[in-house]
């Protein structure tokens, strides 16, 4: 069973234009012009069972309106989502009880109470019987190496401590799927390392299925098998670690085809959508620097 | 195009996550109450500042109504000076113990900054878990407002006329279903944010008509037009309703009262599901 299956998936949000100026205001109220921004547009994939996902993109590529709308958050357009089988918008509660979220930069913790109250609290959340929630805090704290600060105030702890928190609160109620973005971003490479050690272990003592949004390519490298990159509202990419690795840093070349799919030769790598024809060595070119080249295939310059 | 397969039933995805269905409704509710309780705790001695334009209020009001009861027995608008005084002592208290951040600023900004959306994927209602939090939050006011209302009330102006400690679990019923159905239209309206820019100017306006209308005078001072027009608004169950109980009590008015609470609270609560629900399904968050 697939733990989360994607197919045609596509969002468009309307945006208000407006011409600049006090005229362009008055006119905007007389005329509203809305553009239409297609956020995801078409989007099909599916992640197994126990998986460990890369999901990158250039900012405005769509992949955090994915998320929401795997996690129920935002409605689709059209296409179809199933997360652990159930579809988020018309089983949205249902389905937070069966995923787990961390958004690097917002806190889910009461910043006034301790982690071991947060802790409880979320466990009462997620209707888990008190002494359940002693067990499962027991067990999490000893893994998290929590036990030093787990009586102090969040608002006293530093960032890597708060992210371990916060990692641990969405673990509470043993989620099948955890949805991590950008969860190392502004830690030292110290405690990121910690934090992917912890990730690491967590998939494979519980078997967790894991969709990792981050522009550190540190987190991606080490976490993911797998990779999906985003551009422009669909998927650009979609590939294993080790062919990506294998086939760019090897000195291969990558050759770009005219009829609009790239084959990248000996790997399963999908490049959709390319129009111009064009060679790129990539001897000697880091993961970075490769995310980066298929992020300006894409006619994408700026990368941030 | 791959098709779902089996709908796993409320009872498989429940007994997937901890074992069984073992929540009792409401519960989480009363922790969310408890924590926000228990962070409040820490600041109990923060609202002691509150209570230094409480005192100046009540003080200005004693002071005009002192002036507008010329002859001891005189009766305005069908209230005694000492019912009058206690009237606005009551509403008063009701006012500040019951103002909270959770309902003037979190929704919209809720809404306004997307946060809403990360609440949005925990298993819970949003609309209750403001409510929760915001009974936390005036579960510690309240009490506090009422203690320093009884004292200078009896030091200031004297006993309430008529009244009977017995009736005091009813009174507080009735202040406790006018603060929770306060919260209820104030949600209602910070969600028109889903639809507009920003909807703090409608609270505004809502916050002002209930404190002039309801909370500084009685609606017996205002003209009969307006009175019955006042009756039909949630003013009438607010403020008005349960300070007339505590200084001028009948049995009939206070089943009229109370019905009249549980009416507008059940309504309040369907508009209130209903634009959330309606909002949700509008709901524009971009950016990671």
């Amino acid at each position: 069973m697939h733990a989360i299956e994607v197919e045609n998936l596509s969002k468009t949000f309307q945006v208000r234009i407006k011409e600049k100026g006090m005229r362009g205001s008055i006119g905007a109220l007389l005329h509203p012009q809305i553009r239409q921004i297609k956020a995801v547009d078409q989007v099909s994939f599916a992640v197994e069972e126990g998986e460990m996902l890369a999901f990158i993109g250039p900012n405005g590529a769509g992949k955090s309106t994915t998320i929401k709308m795997l996690t129920g958050i935002l409605c689709p357009d059209g296409g179809s989502v199933r997360v652990r089988g159930l579809d988020p918008v018309k089983r949205r509660k249902q389905l937070a009880y069966q995923i787990g979220t961390v958004f690097g930069q917002k806190e889910q913790l009461w910043t006034h109470l301790t982690p071991y109250d947060n802790f409880r609290f979320f466990g009462a959340i997620y209707d888990i019987p008190d002494r359940e929630t002693e067990e499962r805090i027991g067990e999490l704290a000893e893994r998290f190496a929590l036990e030093a600060f787990i009586n102090t105030p969040v608002r006293n702890l530093s960032l890597g401590q708060r992210i371990r928190c916060e990692i641990v609160a969405s673990l509470i109620h043993k989620p099948g799927v955890l949805f991590l973005d950008e969860p190392t971003i502004g830690l030292d490479p110290v405690v990121k390392e910690n934090i992917r050690g912890l990730i690491r272990q967590m998939n494979r003592e519980y078997h967790t299925t894991i969709l990792l949004t981050s522009h550190d390519v540190g987190d991606i490298e080490k976490l993911c098998r797998r990779i999906i990159i985003m551009n422009a509202g669909q998927i650009v990419l979609d590939d294993s670690m080790e062919h990506l690795k294998q086939y760019y840093l090897s000195g291969e070349r990558r050759e770009q085809e005219r009829n609009g799919e790239i084959q990248v030769h000996g790997s399963h790598a999908r490049l959709h959508r390319h129009e111009d024809a064009e060679s790129v060595d990539s001897s000697s070119m880091s993961l970075e620097d490769i995310i980066m080249e298929i992020y300006r295939a894409e006619g994408r310059t700026e990368v941030i | 195009m791959k098709k779902y397969v089996k709908k796993p039933s409320m009872h498989e995805t429940q007994r997937y996550v901890c074992g069984g269905l073992r929540g009792r409704p409401g519960r989480k509710y009363g922790v969310i109450y408890q924590s926000v309780l228990l962070e409040n705790l820490q600041y109990a001695a923060n609202l002691a500042m509150g209570f230094f334009s409480y005192f100046v209020f009540i003080y200005i009001f004693i002071r005009l109504w002192n002036y507008m009861y010329q002859a001891p027995r005189e009766l305005i608008a069908g209230y005694a000076k000492e019912q009058m005084i206690w009237y606005v002592m009551m509403t008063e208290m009701i006012w500040f113990g019951s103002d909270s951040g959770a309902l003037t600023r979190q929704v919209i900004t809720d809404i306004r900054g997307g946060n809403i959306a990360y609440m949005m994927n925990k298993p819970y209602h949003y609309t209750l878990y403001i409510l929760a939090k915001y009974t936390g939050e005036w579960s510690i006011r309240l009490p506090m407002y009422a203690l320093l209302a009884t004292v200078i009330g009896t030091c200031m102006v004297g006993g309430i006329p008529g009244f009977r400690v017995m009736l005091l679990p009813v009174m507080t019923l009735c202040v406790v279903l006018g603060i929770t159905i306060n919260a209820v239209f104030k949600i209602c309206i910070s969600l028109f944010s889903f639809r507009i820019e920003d909807a703090t100017p409608f609270l505004w306006l809502y916050d002002k008509l209930i404190l002039v209308v309801g909370t500084v005078f009685p609606i017996e001072i205002f003209p009969e037009e307006l009175q019955v027009l006042f009756k039909l608004t949630p003013i009438y169950t607010v403020c008005y309703g349960p300070a007339k109980l505590v200084v001028d009590f009948s049995a009939g008015k206070c089943i009229e009262i109370l019905s009249a609470q549980i009416l507008y609270l059940a309504a309040g609560c369907g508009l209130m599901f209903w634009i959330y629900g309606k909002g949700v399904r509008k709901l524009y968050v971009n950016g990671g």
